[in-house]
């Protein structure tokens, strides 16, 4: 026991070591022990001496006040920890140690060349704190293991330390929308996603996905938001010594338009009604063409823009074309032939920015103004380049295809990741007030979230002894979800009618279900869980509901028999918000008991306790059965031979066409229907 | 009932043989025919892959349970006893032929998928065969030389593509001309020489490549049908632009003929593409030819073992690691530096001044200069960070002008330097540690020495250029085989070579899978991408247009000018209907969208097959990527045959 506590005392040293390097340079020190091996530790804080020499008092009060209480708040739980471990560690009552520490395989903490897996954790004294932790043992180990052990630990500590030391830090102040600001340290390592979540954490705003950090510059009135991906350290690295270039927290709109709205970009050239008017589920099939294949595509964008000149205060149009490669523009007197064009800049070591009233500044014949330049440069060059649209959608069309062209698939991932992030902040939010008669609710998702938050933030303390052991715990009964979620539109989420009369049903009709037949669903299924609360029928749709977020929606709802997961339409929009790549709350939907079985009671009326399946259908596949039931095999063969004028397949439900084509044509199109809803939903 | 005569010609017998006359009844089955034909020719051998050809109907008597009365064939029908698979004379993508074995009984379709099992590509339903463009009458002779590689051996029977010998499929192992044919189709084939890109056929117009379009075989009908004859020539080609599911490590033949394909799609602007692409797809074609020379065998058999090597690699770093203590690592931790005496050139407005000699000192991503060497313990002159910087090379060997244009990106904009080295030694290090640096990466890096190594095998290039016609070594291409003739005629190769190797830098580092994925990647992102031209008209319209058919979408393209009018996605389309008999295609899309044309350059049944054959490669999931559902395609591409 005694090398525990020395290994625990040595930790809390590290940390101490680690606040106390802060403390040293900045303010009177803190009031926690020291202890030795100060010799050991350099420090690499020049440009945090000097930016924090800048901040206000009560600014610098702030952020100690933060990094004391992360402190604490790991200490507190390392003392209960190192209680715990007190125990004589022989017998089996041992209270089983939190989840969080037992799954780190002990591996990763001895191998001190896997900095990368924990690199992240060291970034604050509190999680590099409760990383080399030894994985509880249920069994005592032998002297020599902990010898080993600690021999392991220590190497990696001293390894962390060097690490530590060379890491660059910042003190940044970031302005918030109310005029106020957070101050905040950001270390080298940590990318913008990483700082907003600690905005996030700092605010408590709705985590919604246009959350951005923004730059801007006043000289040069230029300001762009900073990509999720990117380091944030970096940039600021390149603002110079007297610079007036702000950091803000805002909502940018347009950040992530593209995803919300790629008709608005792909397909710009439709007029803007049809643009209104597109079904979400054609959003989707944009968003797959073109970010999800082997290439991203940028959008084909080709239009006048004005150019301003060098040096001088005039602006000359020419026709720009945007390609993956960089912009083009087409020269004087040539066709707009690709061999023709004329590469103007390529995106390598360029960045685009906004520019703000340009008009006065440059003479610029509109307000809707985007510059090109290497991040570095800081004030008026001939290396920037001046652009200038006619009106704010074409501006935002350019910088938005410029940025996909840019960043490529990280923009997509950098989306998906706030869309998490915002959809598990939502839960959080909602948990908050009325549903916490349901604590087990979440779990799942704070397990979602834990990963993302690994920017060396203590973790919040968890509420109510939550997500500690889920795999065990058999999912409680569905919650009254109808409270905080909307319940969706009723039509959707209503099963298909059972086979026999769906059989006549066309699958206009069913391709808006939500759900899968009920039949096949049983028929997979163990013995259906507590029947659905007994409330009326109509309201019943969100009952069906298994246990996700609430935010997540449809998208992420675990189909009861996995097999069934494509033949689901694409999720409707409002509801596939944050949701698609949620992973599904169950870690295995294999080991948990079905979800309370969808639709029966809700069609043979409320308060029936639900009926044994019906009788099992013909093998269920993972088509939707009725369907199948449809099919006369082989009805094909039996029409005659062709007609002279033909209908060839039909697309959409509209049998459309000859009568010829028409008695193998619906049945034909339900198969087409199915081969493509099969391909929808497998993202 | 009444027995007759029914003369049936047997083709092994000889081209000159007499038919052979068996005696038959109107309710004998085609089985039974066979059956007494065979008894008649007394020839012992593998008969199972012989059917019966009916000349006069173009149709194979397939169905051996069915009577003749039911067939129709009465005494005076022409009936052909042969083999259904002949051997076929195959262009490939890289513009090998090879000679194999394909069915000449069974729809297109299937004949394509028997000629991909053979061939190991996944996925034939991308593919289809082309009748080729005539090649001009005059090097007849000179193709006769070419060496054909030949697969008709191959017993139809062992192809299965499951498993894997050495990395290949089990019909390439074995003898060493077989392993021979293996290595074409699955590594890249160098680059060809700039004669031959001129001499191929290039179309010039959009009309041009809407002719070609018209070659496609009719996927649902047979070979004998489309009048393909034993030993005929057709190319094998990617159809549809839609690549599912392209995994590298099963996919080496088809990720290397799509590459090929690809390749000369550029070389021959069959797609366009600007300058500065056309020098990255150089570059790559560059890198990918060098790296598939040297490890011939790295994207086709060691997928596996690469994964195996890296392990064993990272798990070495792992123990070294762990084993040592931290101030062993300290002490192992220095890192290398460039010192050399260089010239600096710092062009500035209104100064005239020379280079001047300096004592330089490269260390991690920064270039500092002091006096000399002596004053280089203390302060530097300056000190440049290249981070983030732009690097060109500005050299001239013959005239043994070795400059590094550095431009330099700082607060007020980006200062501009120059380094002059003495020789091409000092050059190439000092080079390869300024592109490294300008990405971020310090000297340490591993890709260190090959950087090195690819800026003198360019400075190498530029030497046998200027020599004029030096032979082509394996470090040495002639830029020319790298870009489109439009480019032969615009720069000389001494011209190219600089280029490429600026747009050479940013893939230098690539492995040869990476490359080729570039390469697609990027050939992919073109603006014209993955659209097959056909000339139509458009119903009420007086003149010829262009149809598009891209993957997702049909565009209506102006002849003349050029200009997109008007663009249709399919997943707007309801319905498309042929009309066979007035041969025009008719189209609604949603919101009450009709269009309907007529086709100029191909047949309405290509295009109807193009249209549903895009629906069907959007259908295909990922679950089931591994049975293909052939009926429905058929379905969708058939027209009359799907009935």
């Amino acid at each position: 026991m005694d090398d525990i506590d020395a290994m625990f005392s040595d930790l809390l040293g590290e940390m101490d070591l680690l606040t106390q390097s802060l403390g040293q340079e900045t303010v009177p020190p803190a009031p926690l022990p020291s202890t030795e091996n100060e010799a050991n530790f350099s420090i690499g804080f020049t440009d945090l001496n000097e930016s924090l020499h800048e901040l206000e008092d009560n600014d610098l009060d702030a952020l100690m006040a933060d990094l004391v209480a992360d402190l604490n708040a790991t200490e507190e739980k390392l003392a209960a920890e190192i209680e715990g471990l007190k125990v004589p560690p022989s017998d089996q009552t041992l209270p089983p140690p939190p989840t969080d520490l037992s799954s780190r395989p002990a591996s990763s903490l001895i191998s001190p060349t896997s900095p990368a897996s924990s690199g992240s954790n060291v970034s604050t004294p509190s999680s590099s704190a409760t990383s080399p932790l030894p994985p509880p043992q249920s069994k005592k180990p032998t002297k020599e293991e902990i010898e080993a052990q600690m021999k392991a630990d220590k190497i990696k500590l001293a390894l962390e330390k060097l690490k530590e030391a060379k890491v660059k830090k910042l003190v940044v102040k970031v302005l918030m929308n109310d005029g106020c600001s957070k101050t905040l340290m950001v270390d080298e390592r940590q990318n913008v996603r990483e700082v907003l979540d600690n905005m996030f954490e700092k605010t408590h705003c709705d985590c919604n996905v246009d959350w951005s950090l923004c730059e801007t510059n006043p000289e040069l009135q230029l300001e762009r938001t900073f990509e999720d991906h990117e380091n944030l350290v970096e940039p600021l690295l390149a603002w110079t010594r007297d610079s007036e270039n702000k950091i803000l927290f805002q909502e940018r709109g347009e950040k992530y338009e593209v995803f919300k709205n790629p008709q608005n970009f792909y397909l710009w050239k439709k007029d803007k009604k049809a643009l209104k008017d597109i079904k979400d589920k054609d959003k989707e099939i944009l968003i797959q063409e073109n970010f999800c294949g082997t290439s991203i595509i940028v959008p084909d964008l080709e239009g006048v823009l004005y150019l301003k000149e060098d040096g001088k205060k005039s602006w000359k149009q020419r026709l720009f074309q945007l390609r993956a490669s960089g912009i083009y523009y087409v020269p004087k007197g040539k066709t707009k032939s690709s061999r023709d064009l004329v590469c103007f800049v390529q995106f390598d070591n360029v960045n685009v920015y906004y520019g703000k009233d340009f008009k006065g500044k440059y003479k610029a014949p509109t307000d809707f103004c985007f510059v090109l330049k290497h991040p570095q440069i800081q004030k008026e060059s001939q290396y920037i380049k001046y652009l200038c649209s006619d009106d704010a959608w074409s501006m935002n069309l350019w910088v938005t295809g410029i940025r996909i062209a840019k960043y490529g698939a990280s923009l997509y991932e950098n989306f998906k990741t706030a869309e998490k992030k915002a959809a598990v902040s939502a839960v959080w939010t909602n948990r908050s007030t009325p549903s916490s008669s349901n604590p087990s609710t979440p779990s799942p998702t704070i397990k979602a979230k834990s990963p993302s938050q690994a920017n060396g933030h203590a973790p919040k303390p968890q509420p109510g002894p939550v997500s500690q052991d889920f795999g065990n715990v058999p999912p409680p009964p569905p919650p009254p979800l109808g409270d905080i979620l909307p319940p969706p539109p009723p039509d959707p989420t209503l099963p298909p009618p059972p086979p026999p009369l769906a059989a006549k049903s066309s699958f206009k009709r069913q391709l808006p279900s939500n759900f899968p037949p009920p039949p096949s669903a049983m028929d997979n299924l163990p013995p259906p869980p507590p029947p659905p609360p007994m409330d009326d029928s109509l309201e019943a749709p969100p009952d069906f509901l298994p246990p996700p977020p609430p935010a997540a929606g449809f998208g992420s709802l675990p189909p009861p028999p996995p097999s069934m997961v494509n033949s689901l339409p694409p999720p409707p929009p409002a509801a596939s918000f944050g949701g698609m790549d949620l992973p599904p709350p169950p870690p295995d939907p294999g080991f948990l008991p079905p979800p309370p079985p969808p639709s029966q009671p809700a069609f043979t009326g409320a308060g029936a306790p639900p009926p044994p399946p019906p009788p099992p259908p013909p093998p269920p596949g993972p088509a939707a059965t009725p369907r199948i039931a449809v099919r006369p095999a082989g009805s094909l063969k039996k029409v005659p031979p062709a007609p002279p004028k033909r209908t060839t397949p039909a697309l959409h439900g509209g049998g459309g066409g000859g009568g010829g084509g028409g008695g193998g044509g619906g049945d034909f199109m339900s198969e087409l229907m199915r081969a493509m809803q099969k391909k929808r939903p497998d993202q | 009932m009444a027995a007759w005569d029914l003369s049936v010609t047997v083709e092994d017998l000889g081209s000159d043989a007499l038919p052979v006359t068996v005696s038959v009844t109107s309710d004998l089955h085609v089985g039974g025919v066979i059956l007494k034909l065979v008894e008649k020719t007394q020839i012992k051998r593998d008969w199972s892959d012989h059917a019966l050809w009916w000349e006069q109907k173009q149709q194979w008597l397939l169905r051996t349970a069915w009577t003749l009365e039911k067939y129709g064939v009465h005494a005076d029908a022409r009936l052909l006893f042969m083999p259904q698979h002949k051997p076929l004379k195959l262009g490939l993508p890289n513009g090998i032929t090879l000679r194999l074995r394909a069915s000449f009984s069974c729809p297109a379709f299937q004949t394509v998928i028997g000629i991909c099992r053979i061939l190991n590509i996944r996925h034939p339903e991308e593919l289809s065969l082309l009748r080729p463009v005539e090649e001009k009458k005059k090097k007849k002779d000179k193709d006769l030389a070419q060496d054909i590689y030949d697969l008709t051996e191959v017993p139809l029977s062992s192809v299965s593509q499951s498993c894997l010998y050495n990395g290949m499929p089990a019909h390439f192992v074995g003898s060493p001309q077989m392993e021979a044919i293996y290595k074409m189709l699955s590594v890249t084939q160098p680059p060809p020489a700039p004669e031959v890109i001129a001499k191929q056929y290039r179309p010039a117009s959009v009309v041009d490549k809407a002719h070609i379009n018209g070659r496609w075989l009719d996927s649902s009908r047979c070979l004998m049908q489309q009048g393909i004859q034993e030993n005929d020539r057709l190319w094998l080609r990617f159809k549809y632009f839609a690549f599912y599911d392209i995994e590298p490590k099963y996919d080496v033949v088809r990720l290397t003929q799509l590459y090929e394909q690809a390749r000369w799609a550029i070389l021959l602007e069959d797609i366009d593409c600007t300058e500065e692409e056309m020098m990255l797809f150089g570059a790559l074609q560059y890198h990918i030819s060098k790296v598939a020379q040297s490890e011939p065998q790295m994207l086709s058999t060691n997928a596996a073992m690469d994964d195996l090597d890296s392990a064993l690699q990272s798990l070495e770093v792992k123990m070294v690691g762990e084993s040592s203590s931290a101030s062993e690592l300290l002490e192992n931790m220095t890192a290398p530096e460039l010192n050399d005496y260089l010239k600096i050139f710092r062009p500035k407005r209104l100064t005239l001044k020379g280079y001047k000699q300096y004592w330089f000192k490269f260390q991690d991503t920064s270039i500092s200069y002091f006096k000399s060497k002596e004053e280089s313990i203390g302060e530097p002159i300056q000190q440049i960070n290249l981070k983030g910087c732009e690097v060109a090379p500005d050299i001239n060997v013959a005239a043994q002008k070795f400059l590094i244009r550095l431009l330099i990106p700082a607060p007020e904009g980006m200062n501009e330097v120059y380094l002059r080295c003495e020789n091409e030694q000092q050059y190439a290090q000092w080079m390869a540690a300024c592109r490294l640096a300008s990405k971020g990466k310090s000297l340490a890096d591993s890709s260190f020495q090959s950087e090195i190594q690819s800026i003198r095998s360019f400075l190498a290039m530029q030497k046998t250029n200027s020599h004029g016609n030096a032979p082509a070594s394996d470090e040495s291409i002639n830029t020319h085989s790298l870009v489109s003739p439009r480019y032969h005629k615009k720069y000389k190769p001494k011209q190219l070579t600089p280029r490429i190797l600026d747009a050479y830098q940013n893939v230098a580092q690539l492995s040869l899978t990476d490359a080729v994925m570039r390469f697609l990647q990027i050939w992919q992102a073109l603006p014209d991408f993955g659209l097959s031209y056909v000339v139509v008209r458009f119903k009420g319209s007086r003149k010829d247009e262009v149809l598009g058919i891209a993957p997702n979408r049909l565009i209506r393209i102006d002849l003349g000018v050029g200009d997109v009018v008007k663009t249709w996605r399919y997943n707007n389309m309801k319905q498309w209907n042929v009309n066979w008999d007035i041969r025009q295609v008719a189209i609604e899309f949603e919101g009450n969208v009709n269009i309907a044309f007529s086709c100029v350059t191909a047949d309405c049944k290509i295009v109807h097959e193009f249209i549903g054959g895009y629906i069907f490669m959007s259908t295909r999931s990922r679950e089931k990527s591994d049975t293909l559902n052939a009926e429905l395609f058929h379905k969708l591409t058939g027209g009359h045959e799907a009935l």
